[in-house]
């Protein structure tokens, strides 16, 4: 990291959001990706409890990193990781019920995300707690933002409906719900975005 | 390792583990009673819906179908017994699915609602669709059938989702039926066999 100048707050954020995109860049975390966006609100309400643990993930290991002993940092960032999840999938059980139902258990699978532990080993452990609470921010974004895009030509497609109000009066793409639509709707998705950044990036 | 690590690896893991329990159990407190408020009050919610008429509706007892505790409840009107409401486990593609049950004094089907299933979405889901939940209306055990084509006198199959459709009408509700009938010890007109 010597040598290079440090990003600004905003370069983090859109970081998060276009170059490091968990699932249309880095291909991270595609199993909530599929499984719980066959309907816009779940996409976007999984996309926001990612966000909340995240931030608060980043922001704790950070402001413990010098207290953590290297050697066991690995289970420390896990335990860390896994409180913070708890108190989501609480939050989200008392608050959000009807979603909850729906979701309950990839709320709890949010502990096992690989973009997050990665997030708190590569950046937060190593970095002040501002800059940290950026990363997660965007970072957070960025997977909000592709559930909730990948969610909503799924529900559009799928069910011809947005946030379950009916939009299109004809038969639906049923395979759009299904899992074998979620990876059509990944799979092109990522190639979209990847040819984006391919015509966009050549002329930096 | 040197004892100086060991005994920093344990600190770190006592603190973490202090902090951590600290915030879940403030969390907890504070989330737990509105959880626990909200469960409830969805299902006195949804047994009212299930027959607006009623001005109580009490607990009968509990009964066991698929191994699993549920609950039977009478509907009363002005102290005059205008229905039940049974809650009913029917085995779907991929779960039980969990439904209540309002009859009326004939046993027969006044409206159903589906608590809690964890079917295919797009296709199972479809379970929970008025359109499927109001087929059911005014049938009795009889006529809890589902077939594959167009229909007045049964239950035509959700396409694509006949076995949930199947474990909603020929499981969870006749079955339910079934039991209320044999308990409540009345009408012999709608037991014809007991699938359990």
């Amino acid at each position: 990291m010597a040598g290079k100048k440090t990003p600004s707050n905003l370069d983090l954020i859109k970081n998060g959001i276009f170059r490091e995109n968990t699932i249309f860049r880095l291909a991270l975390s595609l199993c909530p990706s599929i499984a719980v966006t066959n309907k816009l609100e779940n996409g976007v309400l999984m996309g926001i409890a990612v966000l909340f643990v995240q931030v608060m993930a980043n922001i704790t290991v950070s402001l413990m990193r010098n207290f953590i002993h290297p050697r066991i940092r690995l289970p420390i960032f896990m335990l860390i990781i896994s409180g913070w999840v708890t108190v989501a999938d609480m939050a989200m059980a008392a608050y959000a019920r009807e979603a909850y139902k729906q979701m309950g258990l990839y709320i709890q699978l949010i502990v096992a995300f690989a973009s997050i532990l990665a997030r708190a080993e590569m950046f937060a452990s190593k970095n002040k707690v501002v800059p940290s609470m950026f990363d997660g921010i965007g970072m957070g974004l960025g997977f909000l933002f592709s559930l909730s895009i990948i969610s909503f030509f799924r529900e559009l497609l799928g069910k011809g409906s947005l946030w379950g109000y009916a939009i299109i009066d004809a038969k639906p793409l049923l395979i759009m719900v299904l899992p074998a639509g979620g990876f059509f709707a990944v799979g092109i998705l990522m190639g979209f975005f990847n040819w984006l950044s391919l015509r966009y990036e050549k002329k930096m | 390792m040197t004892g100086k690590d060991i005994i920093k690896i344990t600190l770190n893991l006592v603190v973490i583990y202090l902090i951590g329990g600290l915030i879940l159990a403030v969390v907890y407190a504070k989330t737990s009673p509105i959880m626990f408020k909200k469960a409830a009050l969805e299902k006195e919610v949804a047994l009212k819906k299930l027959i607006p008429d009623a001005d109580a509706i009490e607990k009968l007892g509990d009964w066991y179908i698929h191994d699993k505790h549920s609950e039977y409840f009478v509907a009363r009107k002005n102290n005059a017994v205008i229905g039940y409401v049974i809650q009913s486990f029917g085995k779907g593609y991929s779960s039980y699915i969990d439904t209540l049950i309002a009859v009326d004094t004939d046993f027969k089907v006044i409206k159903i609602s589906i608590l809690g299933h964890a079917e295919t979405p797009g296709l199972g889901d479809e379970i929970e669709a008025d359109t499927f939940k109001n087929q059911l209306a005014g049938k009795d055990a009889e006529h809890l059938k589902i077939v594959q084509t167009e229909t007045v006198d049964y239950v035509q199959a959700i396409s694509g989702a006949t076995i949930s459709s199947r474990a909603v009408t020929e499981d969870a509700v006749k079955n339910g039926i079934a039991f209320l009938i044999k308990t409540l010890g009345e009408g012999g007109h709608g037991r014809k066999k007991d699938t359990e």
